[in-house]
């Protein structure tokens, strides 16, 4: 099995505002980690009350989620709100498409376990994409002192050198 | 700034618009140009109506309390009036944002601005310029798509880098 292109994209689109964020690798890891439960939290919410919002207005709502919760943490802990890109990227947004309506699933079948379960490999992906960054930045910069590092040039170079390997990886058979 | 330019820029490049083909640059690059000149009306005008609030007494302290709140519901609606993509209203939220955190008066704002959103415009146009060039060279297939996409991007910034220091 190979992992698909379409997650690289999602995961790559989604770490660009951290190239913003001036963070080293711990702080790096702790907005990954933020971004993925707030992921989650925003994934469950929607799945429960997509019904309740009328199809045009669910992308104004789920804009308008985003906005209200980059205005809290911005009041809480001064996170500039960057980080609602990330998850704007990793969340499915096929549903906020006007073509899309709301299959009839039961809460207690089995395509709950299995949605959820690939929201939470994508975010689990996502926080160990961030902070193998974080790790290479770190290292290139402070140890190495390559200054390209300190830039998006660089990040950008080691994600090119990332994004070859991923497309390039051995397909490996079901055993 | 030069961060924003390249971050924003490169997710409005890969999706900001519905692409032009790339058989056709000069599409593309009429496209780049128009969204450019959204990007800072669209900036700017959200940085006034800021100001604009801010010099009315009785508004000052909601507009400095709800700052986040204000610039995303004024990037999403004007995005929205516009009929622009998700990406262009991110760009706008998060250069109004930072140019915004900088404390600066409205005019070194504006151009600021105007900084920003031509930065933004050369690196699409040399994104664009670069990736038809590719279509005309032997790229192996392991390196088509986001590897060569990747290493563009990353070209450009260097090149951008060194001219930073001359504009910011």
């Amino acid at each position: 099995m190979k992992l698909p292109e379409s997650l690289f994209s999602r995961l790559f689109l989604a770490y660009l505002p951290f190239m913003v964020y001036p963070y080293g690798f711990f702080k790096a890891g702790v907005a990954a980690l933020w971004i993925v439960v707030f992921l989650w939290i925003t994934v469950a919410f929607f799945w429960f009350t997509r019904r309740i919002f009328p199809d045009r207005s669910l992308k104004c709502a789920f804009f308008l989620w985003l906005i209200v919760w980059a205005q809290a943490v911005w009041t809480l802990t001064k996170l500039p709100p960057y980080w609602i890109v990330s998850v704007f990227f990793l969340a499915p947004v096929s549903f906020l498409e006007d073509t899309v309506k709301p299959g009839h699933v039961r809460v207690f079948s089995r395509q709950v376990p299995k949605y959820f379960f690939e929201r939470a490999l994508a975010g689990i992906g996502f926080a160990g994409f961030v902070m193998l960054l974080a790790l290479v930045r770190g290292v290139g910069e402070k140890h190495l002192g390559i200054h390209a590092f300190e830039q998006p040039a660089g990040m950008l170079l080691v994600i090119a050198a990332v994004a070859f390997l991923w497309k390039n990886q051995p397909y490996q058979g079901r055993r | 700034m030069y961060f924003l330019i390249i971050t924003f820029g490169f997710l409005l490049a890969m999706r900001g618009a519905r692409p032009a083909p790339l058989q056709k640059p000069g599409d593309g690059l009429e496209r780049i140009l128009r969204n450019a000149a959204d990007f800072f009306l669209t900036t700017s005008l959200i940085l006034v109506l800021w100001a604009l609030a801010t010099a009315v007494e009785k508004i000052q302290p909601i507009a400095l309390e709800y700052e986040v709140l204000g610039f995303g519901i004024a990037a999403y609606l004007f995005s929205r009036f516009q009929k622009k993509t998700d990406a262009f209203f991110f760009s706008v939220f998060a250069s109004v944002f930072m140019i915004h955190s900088r404390q600066i008066d409205l005019f070194h704002g504006l151009s600021l601005v105007w900084a920003v959103s031509a930065g933004i415009a050369i690196f699409q146009a040399c994104f664009l310029g670069l990736r038809y060039k590719l279509l005309f060279s032997d790229t192996p297939v392991s390196m088509r798509g986001w590897p060569s996409l990747c290493l563009l991007a990353g070209c450009i910034s260097l090149v951008l880098w060194s001219l930073e220091s001359l504009v910011f």
